[in-house]
């Protein structure tokens, strides 16, 4: 099967706001144990509405494996929800 | 009156098709999946059966139904994930955004194809090629959507022609089918490459000694509609062939359902009627959310020991709260055999939910009326399922929402 796991850890995130098709994109994160990725490129951002808050679904990758970043953009916070890693190094 | 001809006006019908559209999107997501064979199924186990797969596994041998097991088999890099119907209701939307953009007169057909009218549309728009349309089309799905999104386009003077021409060069083609490349098209097929026709079509198609998709074109439509089809489908596929328009209407909704494959076969008659209960308030939310109302329950279930099992029963009155449908579905499955590993409830002889005839019980359907209409608002504002039935406290985590294919209702 595939190797996804899934966590919620609250990260901080560095992202620009601008226009175009994609106005929300991150750039970097660090998660909680201090370790900092640097994006490549969003695969594909989707909301989600959970119940009347909207969650953005960021799916990033940094070249080496995939990640799944939410944005709540009514608590204006990010959580780290998967990583898949498929790269056998 | 039957035409004999082929149409010969300008192709303005576009059907649009996602390539291995679920498998597509998760590879759009998640890059490291680009390039390698991925298979995504409704359950994270062995036994489930693949629902869709990309491209590379397709190359390997893997088919749509058959179990991850199996297909892991001939493919072992195959590479296993769960539905994520957000992801591809999303994508839906956008293609649905962006086919609007050039067509009032725009009909999604499933979660991943869809079809644009131009016959009808602004004099701005007929004036371009519809070529290139497709190809903009094509690029606007890439550029809005994501660099690893293909389609499939085909163009021609009817629906079926134009799914046709979109199934001929997969994946990411755009082909033209008219008057002119339409027998040259149908020689390089089989019977079953059309659609509508598998393999008990072709059997009644080869009694009749129609063997080929250019014998089934020169079919005298009367061996059509007396011998092979026995109706007027006899007649329509006739016309179908040759590019006239006979598809182009809705049909309306007549059942709503729900099935589920059970987590364990070892579950306890109590366990099963929860998540029987849990289907009931799926089928009933469905139905209300369509403004309909329903008349039959019927309820069905698979035993490993008895096989299939069903039972039905029409009410006397029209109901739609989440409380009849589940009380006549446990009626009926009072029934059921044990060691069952599959359900389903679904709603039949749906009605429009206008304001009821007066009756004598107006005062109970009004309460009940109000307190459905109440908790569909709750769970629409605060999300699905905030507030349920106790009895279903925890059927969440197995009985799990996924893509319903075919009608894009609720989507």
């Amino acid at each position: 099967m595939n190797d996804e796991t899934f966590m919620n850890e609250r990260i901080d995130v560095v992202a620009t706001f601008g226009v175009g098709l994609n106005p929300c994109t991150p750039v970097r994160f660090r998660r909680p144990s201090g370790r900092v990725i640097e994006i490549t490129e969003i695969g594909l951002r989707h909301p989600t509405e959970q119940g009347k808050r909207m969650v953005h679904m960021f799916d990033v990758t940094d070249g080496g494996a995939d990640y799944r970043l939410e944005f709540d953009s009514e608590r204006l916070t990010w959580r780290l929800t998967m990583e898949g890693d498929h790269v056998e190094n | 009156m039957l035409r004999t001809n082929y149409n010969a006006s300008p192709p303005q019908i576009m059907h649009i098709d996602l390539n291995s559209c679920f498998a597509t999107v998760e590879q759009q997501a998640r890059p490291m999946l680009r390039g390698r064979p991925v298979a995504i199924m409704n359950r994270r186990t062995e036994h489930t059966m693949i629902v869709t797969c990309s491209y590379e596994a397709k190359a390997m041998g893997v088919k749509l139904g058959m179990r991850f097991r199996d297909a892991k088999k001939l493919c072992p890099e195959l590479i296993g994930l769960e539905s994520d119907p957000a992801k591809y209701r999303f994508v839906y939307h956008k293609l649905m955004d962006i086919m609007n953009d050039y067509s009032a007169h725009v009909r999604m057909k499933s979660i991943d194809e869809g079809v644009i009218d131009f016959s009808e549309t602004t004099k701005v728009l007929q004036g371009r090629d519809i070529v290139d349309i497709g190809h903009e089309i094509k690029r606007r799905l890439k550029e809005e959507v994501g660099c690893a999104m293909r389609c499939n386009v085909g163009i021609s003077t009817n629906r079926f022609l134009a799914k046709t021409a979109a199934g001929l060069h997969k994946p990411d083609g755009l082909d033209v089918l008219t008057s002119h490349n339409l027998r040259e098209t149908f020689a390089g097929m089989e019977l079953t490459d059309i659609t509508g026709i598998a393999g008990r079509m072709e059997r009644r198609l080869n009694a009749v000694g129609i063997y080929t998709p250019l014998q089934f074109l020169d079919a005298d439509p009367v061996t059509l509609r007396k011998m092979v089809f026995k109706s007027i489908c006899g007649d329509e596929w006739h016309q179908r062939l040759r590019g006239w328009e006979v598809d182009k209407r809705d049909f309306p909704m007549r059942t709503a359902g729900r099935q589920y494959v059970l987590e364990k076969f070892n579950l306890t008659h109590a366990e099963v009627l929860q998540r029987l209960h849990h289907l009931a308030e799926s089928v009933g939310y469905k139905i209300r959310s369509q403004g309909k109302q329903a008349r039959g329950v019927a309820v069905y279930a698979r035993s490993r020991s008895t096989g299939y099992w069903h039972a039905r029963h029409m009410a006397s009155m029209p109901f739609f709260s989440n409380q009849a449908i589940y009380a006549q579905a446990a009626q009926l499955f009072a029934n059921a055999p044990s060691d069952v590993k599959e359900i389903g409830v679904t709603c039949y002889e749906l009605s429009d939910n206008t304001d009821p005839q007066l009756s004598l019980f107006g005062d109970e359907l009004a309460r009940e009326r109000h307190i459905t209409s109440a908790l569909d608002e709750i769970n629409s504002r605060y999300g699905s399922r905030t507030i349920h039935s106790a009895n279903t406290l925890g059927t969440d985590m197995y009985v799990k929402q996924k893509i319903p294919f075919g009608s894009t209702r609720y989507l």
